[in-house]
């Protein structure tokens, strides 16, 4: 069986991002980028259940500008066996991302879809289960653990209440979460078989994808900034402070 | 204690923009070291330094090593670390894919070892050592040697040791004494005494490849009788199996000052086997053919605990508030002082940088351009250079460690603050592979001979009079001019003067040594303020732009200084009658 | 003219705070009306809850055995064939909603508003990005409005309601592809839920093993508050991750929130902003958490909670 598995291109979780002062966003220009942190899970898990001998071939995919194909890159020196880049210079939100992600798994019939639960730029957490809905497949979001036999995935998840665990008919999408594993490092001798994997581009037309409505962004401000209180000296002093807010 | 990120904006900025890598896989044998294998390469080293090696840091150093009959215990995770690193190709980057490496550029492998060091400087010379092995038997090893040892050692499987100093010879290894008999079965028996070997005994590796300089019972007496020896730990039988464990013993481990980490190794050979590397008596000569990689890396060690101290100043500075400052700013770094420390040691870091890649790119074209004039000429730029790269770097790595606890103020004096590591562990990179005096005096002696310094005196003047029309970087390219009158005329005084007393040169060497790398740091970073006067809608470049006015501001002028004294001449400095000392 | 819809969370017996929160969101949109749909196998007990919020139009009351368990490719086709009665879904942001609501648009077809933090108009909304480093204001295109509501951004709404309870029917196909197996809880007992609760006791590294957690527990169970963890203390196994408080972990907004040995990491930090009153206990004088901290203590937390437990009789 196949494995497609889903990488962002999105600016380093070490960044300390800076919101442009004219509302127009968020500075990128320069910022280290790398493939976002969920998906590098995504792409772990579907290397795993490749060499425990669930899965044949592992597909990642990207969707984005030409620079993207170095987060294809990191998933082939990773592991996985050829990549497809959708290639676009647009903006694209969830739900077309599903659409073209969608087209996808129609041509190449992957048992399971693997994706990071959200991408850390927008913080959506959202184009799994629209994939899911779209295909009318299963979804187990938040994995925490995979388990596949035969046809069916017993997948952990982490929810509120602590750990959920849902059977879903293959094929699925599974996004992942923090803990369902630990990413391995590359080893230098993959980079530079990477560089000999295939990279497949097409674009959205090639996939008959058009974009979906989508929302607005008006404008992109600084949070507000909670202040520094005061420091106590004593626990008494601190009981006081709360019985004096009526805390406590 | 701040974590080390590696400093992946700047080193990408040197390689793409002042050393031009690209131009390197155009090179035969170079052809994958395309732009994005570099940046593949430079980022996934540093995630796995960052996560699994730059942690061990200041628990390597607190731990330290300790000893136990002739076992070494390194610190707590080095191992494991060190397998990861060596099992995820790191060890191999550079190396020969005859051998099983990737055949990358050294310019890149000097990329990782920075970070590497600037991560965990003890740690790097576990990997570290096993380079000047593997490059000792790949010049000069015959074909067995090579077949038996090379691959091992490009794998991290086996580590290596270079055993030269003897208690009685150090920095004059004409002193050595370890001796060799020939056992006529192929092998010589080795017997003696090396010290301060790092690496010399650890648990990291089935096997430890001792490369020896020793001495015939009838060679000639000193330099010219010494001979290198390979002395496996344990011996290889035909099949390439592990044999008999040979008496190359540790005896003890040195308390140190820094580098605690690294265990540094006193050697015993009990008439260990060993095997020729090479002809006999030529063991010394071969051991300078590898030199320059050796005092190369050595520098980048400077610039990486460099880099590190001024991580953590900068993290330091921005968080910790205190007083008010005249800008009405409440944190430190709005200080004056503070951030004239805090520029001193970026200014200092990141010429270091730029000389430390560019000078490794001239180590690849010496070594595949297929021109051979481009060779020769490379290969020269490299001799010239690696006083610079490693003297000056490693001075600017105690300068930069030094300012770095100052930042901190007493904070910076607590061990907690990681910051007195970098001082303690910077120190060592003065003195070994060539103290810095002994750097200098070789570019005052043999290179100033050589006319190497004064022809690239001529390139650094051609560069100002390319530039000499561009007003925005008349900042840097007009102090540049003095700066430059000032070392020309500084260089035909050390000529002159050393015909009138060899003293002069010699007691003056460090000092030109310094003076000479900062007019160099300005030729490089008239090239980076060009490179950043092009792209100021990028906080980098302006950072970068600033950084270079105050490089030319505030740190090239220390060169007058320097000028001044050299000038005086040797008496000054040997005038006192040892007695009055 | 909006009509809002929201999905109530509960576990089949008790309303999750979570939706009051989106009740008061709702209102935020100068909504004609606020209904909140029940999907439960008896969902009578939690429609009754639901109708005592104050601001509740009516509450819709789906039984269904197959909603025995909220599983989301279930009940979104149930939940889009209600939609077209509405302007606006609404469903919290926890993991419920984050799992359920873009399942609900990618099925209507329309794009999906995760975390609403403010609501500006009845389609312009503030959001978080970047970890809750920056707020973007979003606009909905036409047509209906799906979105998950920062519940630490929002109060509850205040019970003294007394909506209708309308049972009705769905038809909706709905798929057999899902299984729900089971669910481990780490045993909270009676303490209250993380994020409901109007008090949290947070313990961070700083607490230094499972063993020690117990400090935390015994004191969040005399203060009746309940228990959260920063990573840190997540991944060295003192405490299972439903506890964990961050940006990776829950987003909470308590009245009072206590934190002993948590440095104060910007994730964690992203999980806490909203809460009321924050009080930092740590060692290290220099610990982030102190930037933020209403009142900060430099002490050891096992000097502090003895003295707490005693002054607090």
């Amino acid at each position: 069986m196949k494995i497609l598995v889903g990488v962002k291109r999105v600016v380093d979780y070490n960044v300390r991002i800076q919101v442009n002062p004219d509302g127009s966003g968020v500075a990128t220009n320069g910022v280290k980028m790398s493939m976002n942190p969920f998906d590098e899970i995504a792409v772990e898990e579907a290397l795993r259940l490749k060499e425990a001998g669930k899965a044949e071939e592992v597909i990642a995919v990207t969707i984005g500008p030409k620079a993207s194909q170095e987060q294809l890159r990191t998933a082939l020196a990773m592991g996985a066996d050829r990549a497809i880049h959708v290639e676009t210079d647009e903006e694209i939100q969830p739900l077309t991302g599903a659409r073209i992600l969608k087209a996808l798994t129609d041509k190449e019939s992957p048992k399971i879809v693997m994706l990071g639960k959200q991408a850390i730029d927008d913080d959506n957490n959202q184009t799994a289960q629209m994939l899911a809905a779209l295909s009318n497949w299963p979804q187990a979001t938040f994995a925490s653990k995979v388990e596949v036999e035969g046809d069916v995935a017993n997948v952990t998840r982490e929810v509120d209440a602590g750990l959920e665990t849902l059977a879903v008919d293959l094929p699925a999408v599974i996004s992942a979460d923090l803990r369902l594993n630990e990413p391995r490092y590359v080893k230098l001798p993959d980079i530079m078989k990477a560089k000999r994997k295939p990279i497949e581009t097409v674009t959205l037309a090639d996939l008959a994808v058009e974009q979906a409505a989508a929302v607005k962004v008006l404008k992109t401000s600084a949070p507000a900034q909670r202040e520094a209180g005061i420091k106590v000296e004593s626990v008494d002093e601190l009981v006081a402070a709360l019985k004096e807010k009526g805390l406590i | 204690m701040p974590e080390y990120k590696a400093p992946q904006r700047d080193m990408m900025f040197v390689l793409d923009e002042i050393v031009n890598v690209a131009e390197l896989a155009e090179l035969p044998g170079f052809e994958d070291a395309t732009p994005d294998i570099v940046q593949g390469v430079i980022d996934e080293a540093a995630k796995i330094i960052e996560n699994t090696i730059a942690p061990l840091n200041e628990s390597g150093d607190e731990e330290g090593c300790s000893f136990d009959n002739g076992v070494v215990i390194p610190p707590k995770g080095f191992k494991e670390a060190y397998q990861l690193y060596a099992e995820s190709g790191w060890t191999g980057l550079d190396k020969s894919i005859d051998f099983g490496g990737q055949g990358l550029p050294y310019t890149l492998a000097t990329a990782v070892s920075e970070m590497l060091s600037g991560g965990n400087d003890a740690f790097s010379l576990y990997p570290g050592l096993t380079n000047g092995a593997y490059e000792a038997l790949l010049e000069h090893g015959d074909e067995a040697l090579q077949q038996r040892y090379l691959e091992k050692l490009t794998t991290g499987e086996w580590t290596g040791t270079m055993c030269l100093t003897e208690p009685q010879a150090g920095s004059d290894l004409s002193q050595v004494r370890t001796k060799a008999v020939d056992n006529g079965d192929g092998s010589y028996a080795i017997e003696g005494t090396k010290i301060f070997i790092t690496a010399g005994e650890h648990d990291f590796t089935d096997n430890i490849i001792h490369l020896v300089l020793a001495r015939l019972p009838d060679a000639p007496a000193g330099v010219k009788g010494i001979s290198l020896f390979v002395v496996p730990k344990f011996l290889i039988n035909s099949d390439g199996s592990l044999g008999e464990r040979n008496p190359a013993i540790c005896a003890s481990i040195e308390h140190k000052m820094g580098i605690n980490a690294s265990c540094t190794c006193v050697m015993s050979f009990e008439n260990a086997a060993g095997y020729l590397v090479g002809n006999l008596n030529e063991g010394l000569r071969y051991m300078f053919t590898m030199m320059n990689s050796a005092r190369l890396m050595v520098g980048l060690q400077g610039m990486g605990v460099a880099e590190r101290a001024t991580q953590g100043a900068i993290e330091y500075a921005k968080e910790r508030k205190q007083g008010k400052a005249i800008n009405g700013g409440t944190m430190i770094v709005d200080h004056p002082d503070v951030r004239r420390m805090i520029m001193t040691m970026k200014a200092l870091t990141e010429g270091c940088r730029m000389v430390a890649y560019d000078t490794a790119k001239q180590f690849d074209l010496s070594k595949v351009h297929p021109d051979e004039a481009v060779r020769v000429a490379a290969g020269k730029q490299v001799d010239l250079m690696i006083p610079i790269c490693k003297a000056f770097a490693t001075d600017v790595g105690c300068e930069v460690a030094s300012l770095g606890v100052q930042v901190l103020g007493g904070a910076g004096y607590i061990r907690e603050s990681g910051m007195e590591q970098h001082m303690r562990d910077a120190k060592i990179f003065c003195i070994y592979e060539g103290t810095n005096g002994i750097q200098s005096l070789d570019l005052v002696g043999r290179k100033m001979k050589m006319g190497l310094p004064q022809n690239f005196i001529n390139t650094m003047q051609e560069q100002l009079d390319a530039e000499s029309e561009n007003s925005d970087l008349a900042f840097i390219t007009e102090p540049m001019k003095m700066a430059l009158d000032l070392l020309s005329v500084t260089t035909e005084w050390m000529v002159e003067a050393a015909q009138e007393d060899p003293q002069n040169p010699a007691a003056a060497a460090v000092e030109y040594m310094t003076m000479y790398s900062l007019v160099v740091h300005g030729h490089y970073w008239i090239k980076a303020a060009k490179a950043a006067l092009a792209k100021q809608d990028d906080d980098f470049y302006k950072g970068k732009l600033v950084t270079a006015k105050f490089f030319a501001a505030r740190v090239l002028p220390r060169v007058y200084g320097l000028g001044g004294g050299i000038m005086s001449g040797a008496e000054s400095v040997m005038a006192s009658e040892i007695d009055w000392l | 003219m909006s009509k809002v819809l929201i999905i109530a969370e509960h576990d089949g017996a008790n309303l999750n705070g979570s939706t009051a929160r989106a009740v008061t969101c709702a209102q935020g949109i100068g909504a004609d009306s606020v209904d909140v749909a029940v999907f439960a196998s008896d969902g009578s007990a939690v429609a009754g809850q639901v109708a005592a919020l104050s601001g509740v139009s009516t509450v819709l009351q789906i039984d269904n055995a197959a909603n025995e368990q909220a599983v989301a490719a279930i009940l979104a086709p149930q939940v889009q064939a209600l939609a077209s009665d509405y302007s606006h879904v609404l469903v919290p942001s926890t993991t419920f909603g984050k799992d359920l609501a873009p399942r609900v648009a990618a099925l209507l077809g329309v794009p999906q508003i995760s975390d609403i933090m403010r609501v500006e108009s009845a389609t312009v909304f503030d959001r978080p990005i970047y970890a809750g480093n920056a707020v973007t204001t979003v606009e909905a295109p036409a047509g209906i409005v799906v979105g998950t509501v920062r519940t630490a951004s929002f109060s509850a709404a205040d019970a003294g309601g007394s909506a209708t309870v309308e049972k009705r029917e769905v038809s909706a196909e709905l798929p057999s592809h899902t299984r729900f197996v089971k669910l481990e809880t780490s045993g909270g007992g009676d303490r209250p839920d993380l994020q409901a609760a109007a008090k949290v006791v947070s313990g961070g590294r700083g607490v230094g093993s499972e063993e020690n957690f117990k400090v935390i527990y015994d004191f969040a169970d005399k203060l009746g508050a309940g228990v959260g963890a920063s990573r840190a203390a997540v991944d060295a196994g003192f405490i299972p991750n439903d506890h964990q408080v961050g940006q990776t972990g829950k987003i909470i907004a308590p009245e009072l929130y206590i934190a002993f040995g948590i440095s104060g990491a910007i994730q964690h930090l992203a999980g806490i902003k909203d809460a009321g009153t924050i009080v930092a206990v740590n060692k290290d004088p220099d610990a982030p958490i102190f930037e933020v901290a209403d009142f900060g203590l430099v002490a050891d937390l096992f000097e502090v909670i003895p003295e707490l437990e005693k002054a607090l009789g």
